[in-house]
C-alpha cells in the first residue's frame, strides 16, 4: 500500500486477524466506526486491496499479509502496527475448518486446525498483551461449536481450548488487560450461502432466532467487549448464536 | 487402557502435539469399541494456572464432547473426569469405571472435589 498514513496522535489501534473474511470485514468496519485505527491481518493478499479501499474512504488502516502459523508472525504484525501507533485492542478472528467424521479425520487435518485456531491466537495474544495499555483488551473469536458439533472434532477442540486459554489469560493479565471470547453460531458468509438450501434450512431450524447472524451482529458483540461499556467484564464467553447454545 | 492422562505441555508446539496425540488415541479406542475417560486436573479446568495447561484441558473437553455427539448412535462411551491433588485414587478409579460403563454420561465432564462450585460452568 502506498502513501503516508495520517493517524492522529492518540488514536487507539485495533489489530484484527482474518480481516479478509466476512466477520473480519465487519469487525474492521465496527472498529473504524468506533474511532480506531485498524491493522488488517490476513494470509490472503486481497487484504491489501481491502485496506486500500478503506483508506481511500478516509479510514486509518494498514494491511499485513502473514501466515499466522509461522511462529514469527507476531513480530511481523507488531512491525506493521508501528505505522499506526500502539495497539489497544487485539481481535483474534482468523480461523479455518477441515471438517470430517472423527474416525476418518486425519491427524494432519486435526493439527492444522489446532495450529490456526488455537496456537496462532495464543502466540499473538502473548506477544501483544505486554504492549497493551491499561484498559487494553483481547477478544478471541471462539464458536458456539466449542460446546460440541458433529463432524468437527478438530474445530470443537480448538475453539474449546481457546476458551480455556481466554480464561487463563484473563486471570494472568488482570487488572491491566481484559480478555474475553465471542462464540458465534451460524453466520451469513459466502460459505453458508453456498450450502444446499435444505442443509441451511436444517441448521437455521435449530436456532431460536430462526436465522443466521449477520456478520455485523458478531462485530457489534466484539465492539461491546472491546469498549469501556464492558470495562468490568473479563474471562467471559459471550455466545452470539441466536440462542442456538440453548436449543435442542 | 480406558483412562487417558494427558502429558503436561510447556510450549505451543507441545500443546498441538498433545491434543493431536489425544485425538489419535480417541480415534483408535473408539474405533475398537473401547471406552475412553480423559483425566484432567481440576485447576486446569478452572484455568487458574498456566494458559497452555488450561487450553489443553478445555481442548480435551471439547474433543470428548465432539466424540460423544458423533458416537451417539454407535454407543461410544467417552467422558472427562477432573480431580484434585488430594482426590483418593480408589475414588478416582471408581469414577473411571462408572463413566466407562455408562452410555448416558457420554460427553459429560464430572468434576470431583467441589472446588468448581461458585465458579463459571464449563
Amino acid at each position: 500500500m502506498s502513501g503516508p498514513l495520517d493517524v492522529r496522535e492518540g488514536t487507539p489501534l485495533t489489530i484484527v486477524t482474518g480481516a479478509s473474511g466476512a466477520i473480519g470485514r465487519a469487525i474492521t468496519a465496527e472498529r473504524i466506526r468506533a474511532g480506531h485505527a485498524v491493522l488488517l491481518v490476513d494470509v490472503a493478499p486481497q487484504v491489501i486491496d481491502h485496506a486500500a479501499a478503506l483508506r481511500a474512504s478516509g479510514a486509518a488502516v494498514a494491511a499485513c499479509v502473514t501466515d499466522l502459523t509461522d511462529p514469527g508472525a507476531a513480530a511481523v504484525i507488531l512491525a506493521a502496527a508501528e505505522a499506526l501507533g500502539s495497539p489497544t485492542v487485539l481481535v483474534n478472528n482468523a480461523g479455518i475448518t477441515r471438517d470430517g467424521r472423527l474416525l476418518k479425520l486425519s491427524a494432519d487435518d486435526f493439527a492444522a486446525v489446532i495450529g490456526v485456531n488455537l496456537l496462532a491466537p495464543m502466540r499473538l495474544a502473548e506477544a501483544i498483551a505486554p504492549r497493551l495499555p491499561d484498559g487494553g483488551s483481547v477478544i478471541n473469536i471462539s464458536s458456539r461449536a466449542a460446546l460440541g458439533n458433529f463432524g468437527q472434532a478438530n474445530y470443537v477442540a480448538a475453539k474449546s481450548a481457546l476458551v480455556g486459554a481466554t480464561r487463563a489469560y484473563a486471570l494472568r493479565w488482570a487488572p491491566r488487560v481484559r480478555v474475553n471470547a465471542v462464540a458465534p453460531g451460524l453466520v451469513n458468509t459466502a460459505m453458508t450461502q453456498a450450502m444446499p438450501p435444505e442443509v441451511l434450512d436444517k441448521l437455521v431450524g435449530r436456532i431460536p432466532a430462526a436465522r443466521a447472524a449477520d456478520p455485523a451482529e458478531i462485530a457489534e458483540t466484539v465492539g461491546f467487549l472491546a469498549s469501556s461499556r464492558a470495562s468490568y467484564t473479563t474471562g467471559q464467553v459471550l455466545f452470539a448464536c441466536g440462542g442456538r447454545s440453548l436449543a435442542a | 487402557m480406558t483412562a487417558y492422562l494427558p502429558h503436561p505441555v510447556t510450549s505451543h508446539d507441545e500443546l498441538q502435539a498433545e491434543l493431536t496425540r489425544a485425538f489419535e488415541h480417541l480415534q483408535g479406542a473408539l474405533a475398537a469399541g473401547s471406552p475412553v475417560v480423559v483425566l484432567l486436573e481440576e485447576r486446569n479446568v478452572q484455568a487458574t494456572e498456566e494458559p497452555l495447561a488450561a487450553a489443553l484441558a478445555h481442548g480435551l473437553i471439547g474433543l470428548v464432547r465432539a466424540a460423544a455427539i458423533e458416537g451417539r448412535q454407535a454407543g461410544w462411551h467417552v467422558a472427562a473426569l477432573s480431580y484434585l491433588p488430594h482426590t483418593d485414587d480408589a475414588e478416582l478409579q471408581r469414577w473411571v469405571g462408572s463413566l466407562a460403563a455408562s452410555a448416558s454420561t457420554s460427553g459429560s465432564l464430572v468434576r470431583l472435589g467441589g472446588e468448581h462450585l461458585g465458579r463459571v460452568a464449563v
